[in-house]
């Protein structure tokens, strides 16, 4: 009998955790107390923050709380991985310092049973949305990080702000598929990497796509604070399994929350 | 309260058995135990910090046959810490037979209701030989066939007794 079983890794994304979401925070920490110890990978795929100035924001109290909660699942022996969303791409080594975690580039590729499985936030394949290609490419130079990240940490955030508005506004005049990856940048992950699986996230729209032979699965994001109430991750077996698990064990129903909302 | 001693080639190992929160699983168990089922049977599956499993395959992994099964008692409040014995079994909720496995891990996880809705009954708990746990818990494995982790030196079960 090959049960009981325990994941080799889970995935998990798009958390957009911040002070204003307690319960959303809550359940990402019993999550990881939960969860994430009882694996041997953690891959944190991207948007885990809602927003990340610079490295030098690492001792707000916010801040340290999820590190140290990061940082217990990793002193266990759990393998935990970071690659950077499109919100938060600005993690540094000082947090994966902190946090006891690998800082990864994507794309990654993990290997599980038969299965090449390759690893994107899902940002860099939604090719038809140029206005975000093109803010992406510059946000992603290193020479064009060097430079914002050397203005002081409050000017950073105003700029965030601004472009945390300045999204939210351009949202409503993007077409659904214009927000969502391309078929054409799909195919191109299989193919550059020989992989048979992607997992990703970014579009919000967990599902799993056939793509011929091959399956693309997309984590949800996680929203506890607002309605309607979701949130999952995804479960990779050492014969290369695949499981989707949703948000909806008692273990993990929104819970009131430990701390009083921000007002 | 009944007590095992189980046998190894690598150390003995003896378990408290609490047959007042799982009576049919301890029955069962003690039924296979006095038919002598367990003698030369292998810990054959040992995945380190999680758990190893044996009771169920010869040296050589020739599987034993397991007539008897029982019901799955994993709802008795008894957790899966780590080194507690309970019972495996396969994604049959009560398909359990003779097949068991030492937690070398708290593996809450596995509780009831666990992944599945059920979870994995536990039985009883090492009360001597921890160590020995512990060093079966580091045996180098590999894949054998169709089965992995594998000891790659079998650890033999030469027999359960009760004590």
């Amino acid at each position: 009998m090959t049960l009981p079983a325990r994941p080799f890794a889970l995935f998990i994304s798009d958390l957009h955790l911040q002070v204003s979401h307690p319960r959303t925070v809550d359940a990402f920490l019993r999550f990881l107390a939960e969860r994430a110890v009882h694996t041997e990978r953690l891959y944190l795929l991207g948007d885990i923050f809602e927003y990340w100035a610079g490295d030098d924001d690492i001792a707000d109290p916010f801040h340290q709380t999820i590190i140290t909660a990061i940082r217990a699942v990793a002193d266990t022996g759990v393998a935990v991985f970071w690659i950077a969303g499109n919100r938060d791409f600005l993690v540094g080594p000082g947090f994966a310092d902190a946090a006891h975690l690998t800082l990864l580039q994507e794309p990654q590729v993990i290997e599980a049973g038969q299965r090449r499985i390759a690893l994107v936030h899902g940002d860099a394949q939604c090719t038809l949305d140029t206005n975000y290609m093109a803010f992406r490419a510059q946000v992603r130079d290193p020479a064009w990080q060097a430079q914002f990240l050397g203005m002081p940490l409050a000017q950073r955030k105003g700029i965030i702000a601004g472009l945390r508005e300045g999204s939210r506004e351009a949202h409503t005049g993007k077409s659904y598929e214009t927000m969502d990856v391309t078929s054409e940048a799909v195919t191109d992950v299989f193919a550059s990497l020989d992989a048979d699986v992607i997992i990703h996230g970014h579009t919000h729209r967990p599902a799993v796509h056939a793509h011929g032979d091959k399956l693309r699965y997309v984590l949800p994001d996680w929203e506890l604070d607002d309605a309607p109430p979701r949130g999952g991750w995804i479960e990779l077996y050492p014969d290369g399994t695949i499981t989707p698990v949703g948000l909806a064990r008692p273990a993990e129903a929104a819970a009131p929350p430990t701390r009083p909302t921000a007002a | 309260m009944t007590t095992i001693l189980i046998t190894t080639n690598q150390g003995n190992i003896t378990a408290e058995l609490d047959a007042e929160k799982a009576p049919k699983t301890v029955a069962n168990f003690i039924d296979y135990v006095n038919k002598g089922h367990f003698s030369n049977t292998i810990f054959h599956r040992v995945i380190k910090d999680f758990m190893i499993q044996g009771g169920g395959f010869e040296p050589g992994m020739k599987q034993k046959p397991t007539p008897a099964t029982v019901e799955n008692e994993a709802k008795n409040g008894l957790k899966n810490d780590k080194y507690t014995l309970a019972m495996a079994r396969t994604s049959d909720p009560h398909s359990a037979s003779a097949q068991f496995f030492i937690n070398t891990k708290n593996n809450a996880f596995l509780d009831y209701p666990g992944q599945d809705g059920w979870g994995y009954a536990v039985f009883g708990k090492v009360t001597e030989g921890q160590d020995v746990v512990d060093a079966l818990n580091n045996v180098k494995t590999a894949r054998g066939g169709m089965h992995s982790d594998v000891p790659v030196d079998p650890v033999i079960i030469e027999k359960i007794e009760v004590l």
